[in-house]
Order: C-alpha cells, then structure tokens, then sequence
C-alpha cells in the first residue's frame, strides 16, 4: 500500500537518528508492533503456528472480514459508520445463490445482482444519511435490519447452494494460494489506490476532516456521501460472495455481527472514529490482527470463554497502542515544526518505554491464554478436536461434558473450540483442527451444508471425521452421530395428542431456519400429530432454540390466540420461555412439550410446568462421538450412523 | 459614572512574570497583572494580544509554562476549572457554557443540584435560581429553556451562575460585545453592584469608551506583554497608542490601484431574519471593506454571496453572469472565493497536511478520469506556499500544528490556487500576530495590483480604515452606508453601524439571539 499524506509527523525525526528502517517502520505503527509481536508469541507457543499452510490459513480466515473492513475504511475516513455491512453482505451472497440456483441466471449475471444489490443497499443508507439527514448509526443500523430480513425472506430462512463455479472461489489457486486470500489483496490495493489516487478517495479524508471547509472548498459532500457507503456497500458483496463461496452455500443467518468485526479491524488499523485518518494496510493489519489471534487461540487450546476475553482485551490494547504512539509523536512534533529546526528537540523514542509496555501487555495476555487452555494433558498422543455448533445452549454444554468425560476415560487430549453459531468461524476451527493434524475431527455443525467444503478439506489430509447431532452434506464423514430427531418429533406428536385426549388447538415454536434439527423435529411433529385430526395448529413461527425469543413470540402469538391448549417447542429452551410467557397457565390449562432433556427442561417436567420433554441424551450422543473418534483415528472400523435413542418423560413418568 | 481613584481593596489575585508558549507562539511572556477586591479591571489588548491565555490561566485551562499565580497571598496550581471554582474564580466566555436544552435552574446547578433523599430538590432549585436571578435583576422563569432565551439573557444566567458559586473573581469576556446599548447599560448596573459588593471583575472589552465608564484600572497586554497599567480615566487615544504600540499608518501598508470594470455585483440581497435588501458593487483591483457590530449581518451576506447559505431575494453577479443561489460549485467556478470566519472550523482539515488543505478547492480540477494528479498537486502546493511563505516543516505537516497567520495563509493559498477572481476575506487577521498581519495586508496588495478584487469583513475597525478603499457600513442587516478611504474615520463608520438603534430600540438583537 503507498504512502499516504497523512504520514505520521514523527518520521522524519525518526530519519534524522538514522534509525534502522524496519525499526522505525515498527514504531511508527503500533498495529503492525501489535501484529509482529502477535505472531512471534504464538510461534513460540505453538509448533503448529509458523507453518505455511497455517499462515495462508489466517489468510483465509481473515478475508472476509479484512473486505468488510476495507468497505468500512471508507466510511469510517469519511467520519460516518457503517453497521449494516455484515448483513448485506449475507443479503448479496443469498441474492447471488438464489439468482444462480434456484432460478438458472447465468452465473456472471448473478454475480453482478449480488454486487448490484450491494451497492444499492449501500447507496439507501448514504442517501438516507446524505439526504434524508438521519445519523449513519441510525441509517445503517435500519440497513443491517432490513438487509437481514430480505435474505431471509429471499431464502425463505435456508441455505441455498451455490453454483460450482463460484463455490472454487473458495479453494485454491495453483494448488497453494488460496483464492479468498488473493481476492483480499486485491481489494486491499484497490482500496489502497482508491483511498490515496482518487477523487472521491481524498474526498472522504476532507469531508471525515471537516465537513464544513470540504463544503465551503467546493465538494458536493451530499453527493459524496453517497458514493462512500455505496462502495462500502460494493465491498460488503464482494465480502458475501467470498464468505458463501467458502461455505459452499449462502446462508442467510451468514455474517451476524462481522460489521462489529470489521469496525474493530478499523480502528486498530490506526483509523480514528472522529474521520479524516485511516488507511487500507492500517485496515488489513488490523484484520490479520484478529484472525491471528483467533487461529493461534484455536490451536493453543485456549477454551472457547477465555478466546473472547482474550480478543477483547488485545482489541483495547492495539488501539491503547496506537493512541499512545500518537501522544508521544503529537507533542514534540508539534514544537519542532513551529521552531522549523527538523531535529532539535525531537524525541521519537521518548513513547518507546510506554510501548514496550504494552507489548508486553500483550504477550501476558497471550500466555494468560496459553495457562488457560483446555484440560487435555495426558501421556497419549492421540489428539482429536471438537467443533461445537454453540455452548450457549445446555444440551451441547452437556455434550461437551459427556465428550470430556469419554476423553479423559480412554487418555485421549480434546480440543474443545465454540462456533458461536456462526458456519464461518466453524470452518476457520476444522480448518485449524487439519493443520494441526489431529488424529480425528468431530464437528457439531452449525449447518450442515456449509460445514461441508472445512469437511472435504479434512477429508483430503486424510483426517477421520464424525458428525454429532447434525450432519454433514457433501462431504465424507466416518460416522454420524446423532438422536433420531424424526422419531423425537413423533413422539412429542403422540404425547401432546395422549395429554389432550385428540383435541385442542396448538401453537408450535419452531428452532432456527435452514437447521437440520429444526426441519426433522418440524417434520416428525407434523408427520404424527396428522393421526389426530382434532388437534389444530393456530400457530407457527420460529424462536430460533432461543428461550429469550421464545418468551417474546409467545406472548405475541398468545395475544391473537389467547386459548390455545397446547404448545410443542423444538427445543427445552424454547419451551421454557413459552411456559414463562403462559404464567399459571403453563402445565394446567396448557400443555407445553419441549424436546432435548436438558437440565432445566427435566426439572420443569418434574415441577409440572412442562407436560413433557423428548429426552436426548447429550452426554451419551458426545461420549459415542469421541468413542468412535477415537476408534476412526486408530484405524479401527466403525459403523456409518450411529442413533442415540430418545425417550419422552413426562410428568411422573420418571 | 466616572472612575473613582486607586482602588483600594486588598489584593485578591495576582500573576508574577507568567510566560507560556504554545506550538510556533509565545502566547505571553513576562506579564504581570494583579487584581483587589471591589474592583473592575480592565484587559486591553489587541486581537491576540494575549487576554484570552490570561483569562484561560486564571480558569484553570492552561497552566503557565513559568511565573507564578498567587491567590491571597498564596501561590496557587489551577490544574482545571474545578481548581478555579474552589478558589471562587469564575469566568464568563463569549461562547457561553450553558447547555441550551436544560431550564436555568438545571444551568445554574449543573453538576452540583441540591439534593433531597438522594433525589435532586427541584423546588429548592428552581427558588435558589429565581433569588440568584432576581439578584442580577433579571426576570425569567427558572424553568424556562435556555434554547428560548435570548444573549442578553443567557448571560445574566451566567452571571447567576457565577454568583451561585459565590465568585469572588469574576472574568467576563468581552460581555459586552453582544448587547445592545441598553443591554450594556443594564450590564454595568449588574458589574456595579458586584463591586459594591467586594468581587473583584477581570473585564474584557474592545469598546475603549467603556473603560472610562465602568472600569477601575486598565493593564495593557501588546504581543503577549504586559506593557503597562493605567487608571481607566486614562485618554483614549494614549490607550490605543499603548495598546498598538505604534502609528497606525505604518501597520496598513495599503497601496490603491485604479479601479476597473465590476467583478462582483450584489442587489437586492434579502434572508427574512438575517439581511435585507443588500446591494454593492466590488470593482477589480478594489479593496471593499465590509464594516458594521457583531450580529449586523455582515458573515451572513458574504456566505449567501458565495452560495454557502440560501437567500431569499436578490440577485448575485459575477462579470455579468448571474449565480444560482446557495450553489457553492457555480460561485466557485464563476471565481468567487471565501476565506471564513473561523479558519479552524470551517477552512482546515487540521489533522490533514499542508498540501493537502492547499490542494482541496483544486481537487476536482486535478482529477483526470477519477484519478488525482497527486505529483501536480504537490508541485502546485509547494509553489504558493513559498510564495506566500508559509513557514512550516514540509508540505507533510499537519495543518494543527502551524501557527494562526501560517494557518491562514493556507486557507488564502487554497483560493489563490484556483484562481479566484474575488476573494471574500472574513476576519483574514483575527487571532493573528502583528507581523503574520501585515505579510497578510502585503499579500491583499499583491492581489488587487494584478487585477483581482477583495472583499473584507472585520470587526478590527483600524484594519478595515487602514486596508479598505471604500468602506461599507452595516447595521440590523441592511446597508447603513457607504465611506470613501478619504470619508472613512472611526467616528464616522460608528455613527453608520449604530444607525437605527434609537428606532429598534434595543429589541432586535434580542429577537436574533433567540433564534
């Protein structure tokens, strides 16, 4: 990336000491000093770190959001936010899928809707704030919503595959160099050159510096406005079609909450949120920064808690970083300028104590995190990782501990890492898992299309696979593990109708669209309540699994349907904020049926405010998942799914 | 009315061989200033002069780089305003610290509310208000918001405020500057009783025949230096002589040229609330100064002269092409340029370079196909700014880092680069020391001697007589009338600004502060 004029000032005093270039280089950029001191601790830390395929590994992992960020870097130059990127970046990419797909455009027709649709998306939110004079949070904070929405109204809630053709952008170019890699670079000089050679580049630095001289200097800023979120708005596209193209499929839940993401890599690029000071390099920097320490936290072991308190705490220390750089340069600057004396009185070092400070601020919080890894030292060396879809949720909380209890029984070290629901992150873990070369994988997919493209890769180092609870597709996995969910939704059918005695009128809160489990539970439910025909179903929406969301759409669908007598949740945590929402009328005049047997759903059982639960059996599902792991990584045969038995427990059943 | 002798109050305050130097500046150096209680002291400087580092001293917002400040005999560090507050110094700025959405009372008590149960005692409030208010004997409900207000009484709420503190220095900052004659007179009534009552009052003032009427002693500040200390009776033609510290002549290296054909011609010019029906002409190689009292109009027409504000009747001519209203690009274009009042709010990127902020008006003229022509800018920005010698480290220095005239030769540069045909000069040398002044009064010279046209609003009078050829005077937003360089003297640009305050008898300026 080329200079930028808005050098820091204390360079030239740097020269004048004759300082060794690479040093300076350093000194002057807190982010890169944060970077280089990142990378240098976790190569002392991990042997698995300082490899090639690693490294092009958090090259990868770092493209989507180093995209996002660069489309932010406009804005954020230009003194505005941007908070709806990641979503249109899901919207692009389910525009993109949908386009190809399901209605057979020409694949490059589709590719220049998914950008077009990116573009517009971002030319509302600059119109609205440009024009319409609301604040770019409030603007871009109803984009985010409404991007979000149209993707899932586009997609009706699932993923949708993608076209060959765009899917081998997410793979490799000439064998090694992977193309997201390459598509982020490009971005990143294009970002570079747009930001220091053009127009409406310097632009955004006059109007992020003072909108009121860049007006008063002849700059149309209305009309300039517009353009910087539009290509933010082009960026966040190119950003939706890189992420779908790794996942192999477009999801419309894809990207929650990356703006957040590529705000951060902003700022820690240098970049200030008053306007008028940023850069592209500063911008990928920061973004490597991030993918660094997820990646290296990843293979240090580092429980799945402890990485956000890490990443939190490096976020606030690079830009603790860079703010001191700046106070120490602004100072003697300053009075060597005015006294037009280059030299005198200049003191470039004089942050240098504060900086190495902090460096090593940073390195403790790496080593905190290292002394904070997973419980796994044992004298096998039989590794195998583990990709949970979420531990926000009991039922894979206790999956976790059936599949620790079974490691810890045969001797065996697991790594435990926490997608946080989000495919993308998933597929950085399996990919870390490969490149750490773990005897075997189990992968608690977050959607079972998008883990397969992380999957194949496995598959190609030769690395055994199970699936757990949900599974994979396109992709080869050794065993699948998991509670036979069509038969669970069954049962909960037959239960609900036996608790009913064949009549009533129901409510049915469905789990998160596009999950497998949602869709056979779904499915199960409605294929056994079609025995009863005295039952009907007055309502139906989704709660994503989610107790919280849950409470909110029952109450609501309580106030069009006030005597429902029964509610079937597809999962505990859905069912027990739809027994909030009942109040006293839960477990008397409204039977309420979850499904899972998490902890707090068997209580409520016993306490009769739930009628009953579809018992899983989480531990049980994750100590045969690590058993047959194992079994797969020592070569031993196994068999291809292996079905977890549920059972329903009802109230004095037990 | 008239002075009354030495004061002889014990002393409250004092300052001992203070010096502080900002980046590029010696803000002030060597000055001494002592104050007693039951006393006005007068502050005399020029703009820049140094009053507004002294005042921000005695506030707690700079600290003196050396000397000392002693408070009762004691010496004293103000680390911040609280620091201030506790020794009983308040201070009154020109830019009021109210918050305009909150009642008085809330003003008043902002931050420190009497309190009841843990809760804030509204009623107690709001009666404590009304007593502080009528103490300063003015009348205004103390839940009225301060947004609805207008100046003269929002700075009476800052004198209750000051008084709620139990001020016994009280430094007001060109408080007069705003009000209308009777406003100034119901001020001074205010100030008296105040000094009756034993607070000693730092008062800050450009008027020189309100020194006499209101002040004790005066101490001169010229370029950061405490010249002198006279008693407020002192002439008014010996206080310029200490304050210039030199014959006005010399200052205003004016050199007319002959008039050519009309480069800007306004007519009719009209905003509801603002300015009504203004014409003039300003002819090449003219320099038009545009005279008039702060809130007159004068900013308010040349930004609607150059398309930065709408109008709402008139018409606005260059070389005999009229403008379209509220169009920057067209006034820009047809060579129209405008250097604003406040250089740092409205003419600097100041975290940008210096060829950066040069290169702005031009960026769209340097742009072929998208792309910047970065090297040409560079080149163009290097070659105005030896020529206007702007003294700086390199074109890559921040903007924030110059001094004020090196700052505003930038903001000049930038015109000079796109070529601009009539330069509107808005306050070109407020805040500017002597020396950057005149390289600026050299620079309007060179200007007008090649063909150009220059028209300069500024409230500095001297500088408007010394630099313009004609003089335009307004008062209430219209015209009040025109001085040719011969006609143009103090007395007489004075008797055309106040022209009409009999008839709107101090009214209007109220109804324009509530706006």
């Amino acid at each position: 990336m080329a200079s930028n004029t808005v050098k820091n000032p204390d360079a030239r005093g740097a020269e004048a000491h004759g300082a060794v270039p690479v040093a300076r280089l350093l000194l002057d950029n807190g982010a890169l000093t944060a970077l280089v001191v990142l990378v240098a601790a976790m190569s002392l830390l991990s042997t698995d770190f300082l490899t090639t395929q690693n490294l092009l590994n958090v090259g990868v992992q770092a493209a989507v959001t180093a995209i996002l960020a660069f489309g932010v870097t406009f804005v954020i130059v230009a003194a505005g936010i941007d908070l709806s990127v990641g979503s249109v970046a899901a919207l692009c990419a389910t525009v993109l899928a949908w386009t190809a797909t399901s209605h057979g455009l020409p694949v490059w027709l589709a590719v220049l809707l998914a950008v077009a649709t990116g573009i517009a998306c971002g030319a509302a939110s600059g119109a609205l704030i440009a024009f319409g004079k609301l604040p770019p949070f409030i603007a871009t904070l109803a984009m985010l919503s409404i991007a979000r929405g149209l993707s899932l109204v586009i997609s009706q809630g699932s993923p949708i595959d993608l076209p060959d053709p765009v899917s081998s952008l997410g793979d490799t170019l000439g064998g090694w160099l992977p193309v997201p890699v390459l598509v982020m670079l490009v971005m990143g000089l294009l970002t570079a050159g747009v930001l220091n050679r053009t127009y409406v580049g310097r632009v955004m630095y006059a109007i992020g510096g003072n909108e009121e001289a860049a007006r008063l200097s002849g700059i149309q800023v209305r009309r300039q406005k517009l353009v910087v979120y539009a290509l933010s708005g082009a960026f966040a596209a190119v950003a939706g079609i890189v992420l779908a193209s790794r996942l192999s499929s477009a999801q419309p839940q894809a990207a929650v909450g990356y703006e957040l993401d590529a705000i951060a890599a902003v700022v820690i690029g240098g970049a200030s949120l008053a306007g008028g000071v940023g850069k592209a390099s500063g911008t990928l920097i920061g973004a490597l920064i991030l993918a660094t320490l997820r990646n290296g936290l990843n293979l240090l072991e580092v429980s799945s808690f402890w990485q956000q308190v890490v990443i939190g705490a490096v976020i606030a220390l690079a830009v603790l970083l860079d703010t001191a750089r700046r106070r120490a340069g602004a100072g003697p600057a300053a009075s060597n300028a005015a006294s037009g004396a280059p030299g005198v009185g200049h003191r470039w070092w004089s942050g240098a104590p504060l900086r190495l400070g902090v460096a090593a601020v940073v390195v403790a919080a790496v080593v905190l995190g290292a002394v904070l890894r997973g419980s796994g030292s044992s004298g096998s060396d039989t590794k195998v990782g583990l990709s949970l879809s979420t531990l926000n949720n009991p039922f894979f909380v206790e999956l976790k501990k059936g599949a620790q209890e079974e490691a810890e029984a045969a001797g065996v070290r697991l790594n435990v890492t926490d997608a946080q629901n989000d495919a993308s992150q998933q597929a950085n873990q399996v990919q870390n898992f490969t490149s750490q070369g773990v005897g075997s994988i189990i992968v608690n997919p977050v959607d079972s299309d998008a883990a397969g493209p992380a999957v194949k890769g496995a598959n190609k180092s030769g690395i055994p696979v199970v699936a757990a609870d949900r599974g994979v597709n396109n992709a080869d996995v050794g065993t699948l593990v998991v509670s036979d969910n069509i038969a669970g939704g069954r049962l909960a059918a037959k239960e609900l109708a036996r608790q009913l005695d064949g009549r009533g009128t129901i409510l049915v809160l469905q789990g998160t669209a596009g999950t497998s489990a949602a869709r056979e539970r779904g499915k199960g439910f409605a294929d056994g309540l079609a025995a009863y025909p005295g039952i009907t179903v007055v309502g139906k929406q989704p709660a994503d699994f989610d107790r919280a969301k849950s409470l909110d759409v029952t109450t609501n669908l309580l106030q069009a349907h006030p005597d429902v007598t029964g509610v079937f949740a597809a999962n505990d945590e859905m069912a027990l904020g739809a027994a909030k929402a009942l109040g006293s009328k839960a477990g008397t005049s409204v039977k309420v049926i979850g499904f899972d047997g998490t902890p707090d759903g068997l209580k409520a059982v016993q306490d009769g405010t739930l009628a009953a639960t579809i018992a899983q059996q989480p531990r049980e599902l994750g100590k045969l998942a690590v058993r047959n792991a194992i079994k797969l990584a020592k070569g031993d045969p196994t068999r291809r799914t292996v079905k977890v038995p549920v059972k329903v427990v009802a109230a004095g059943s037990r | 009315m008239e002075p009354r002798a030495e004061p002889d109050g014990p002393e409250v305050l004092r300052m001992e061989s203070v010096r502080k130097t900002f980046p590029g500046v010696v803000a002030l150096d060597s000055v001494n200033f002592d104050l007693r209680a039951g006393e006005v002291h007068v502050l005399l400087g020029e703009n820049g002069a140094g009053k507004s580092t002294l005042i921000k001293m005695l506030s707690g917002a700079h600290r003196p780089d050396s000397g000392r400040i002693v408070v009762d005999g004691t010496p004293v560090r103000l680390k911040g305003a609280q620091d201030a507050e506790r020794l009983g110094i308040a201070t009154i700025y020109q830019e009021f610290n109210l918050v305009p959405e909150l009642s008085v009372a809330e003003n008043i008590f902002l931050g420190r509310p009497p309190r009841r149960f843990g809760l804030i005692d509204r009623r107690r409030m709001e009666t404590d208000a009304a007593r502080l208010c009528e103490r300063v004997g003015v009348t205004v409900d103390p839940r009225a918001r301060i947004r609805d207000l207008g100046i003269a009484r929002r700075q009476m709420v800052e004198i209750a405020k000051a008084l709620s503190l139990n001020a016994r220095v009280l430094i007001m900052d060109e408080p007069t500057a705003v009000l209308t004659t009777d406003e100034v007179g119901r001020l001074f009534r205010i100030v008296r009783a105040l000094r009756e009552d034993g607070v000693a009052i730092v008062f800050i003032t450009h008027h020189l025949e309100e020194i006499a009427a209101i002040g004790d002693r005066v101490t001169v500040l010229r370029d950061g230096r405490s010249v002198t200390q006279v008693p407020a009776g002192t002439d008014q033609d010996e206080l310029v002589r200490l304050m210039v510290g030199r014959s006005i002549e010399q200052q205003y290296p004016r050199e007319p040229v002959d008039a050519g054909e009309p480069l800007l011609s306004v007519a009719g010019l009209t905003r509801d609330g603002s300015f009504h029906d203004v014409g003039f002409e300003v002819r090449a190689g003219e320099v038009v100064g545009l005279a008039g009292l702060v809130g007159a109009g004068r900013t308010e027409v040349v930004r609607a002269v150059f398309g930065a504000d709408p109008y709402d009747a008139g018409t606005v001519t260059v070389l005999g092409q009229p403008l379209p209203r509220h169009d920057v690009g067209a006034a820009l274009a047809a060579g129209i340029g405008l250097v604003p009042e406040d250089r740092k709010a409205q003419g600097l990127l100041l975290d940008a370079s210096v060829q950066e902020n040069l290169g702005l008006v031009t960026l769209r003229r340097a742009t072929r196909a998208g792309l910047v022509d970065r090297a040409g800018q560079r080149e163009a920005a290097a070659r105005i700014a030896t020529r206007l010698a702007v003294r700086m480290a390199g074109l890559d220095q921040h903007v924030r880092t110059l001094s004020g005239g090196n700052q505003q030769k930038v903001v000049i540069g930038k015109w000079l680069l796109a070529d601009s045909k009539v330069l509107i000069l808005d306050e070109p040398t407020r805040g500017i020391d002597v020396g950057a002044k005149v390289e600026i009064y050299h620079l309007i010279n060179e200007l007008t001697a090649s063909g150009h046209a220059v028209l300069m609003v500024s409230s500095d009078l001297p500088e408007v007589l010394g630099m313009s050829d004609r003089v335009l005077v307004m008062a209430h937003g219209r015209i009040a009338g025109e001085l040719s360089a011969q006609e143009a003297t103090q007395d007489a640009v004075m008797a055309l600004a106040v022209k009409g305050d009999d008839v709107a008898k101090g009214t209007h300026m109220e109804d324009s502060g509530g706006q």
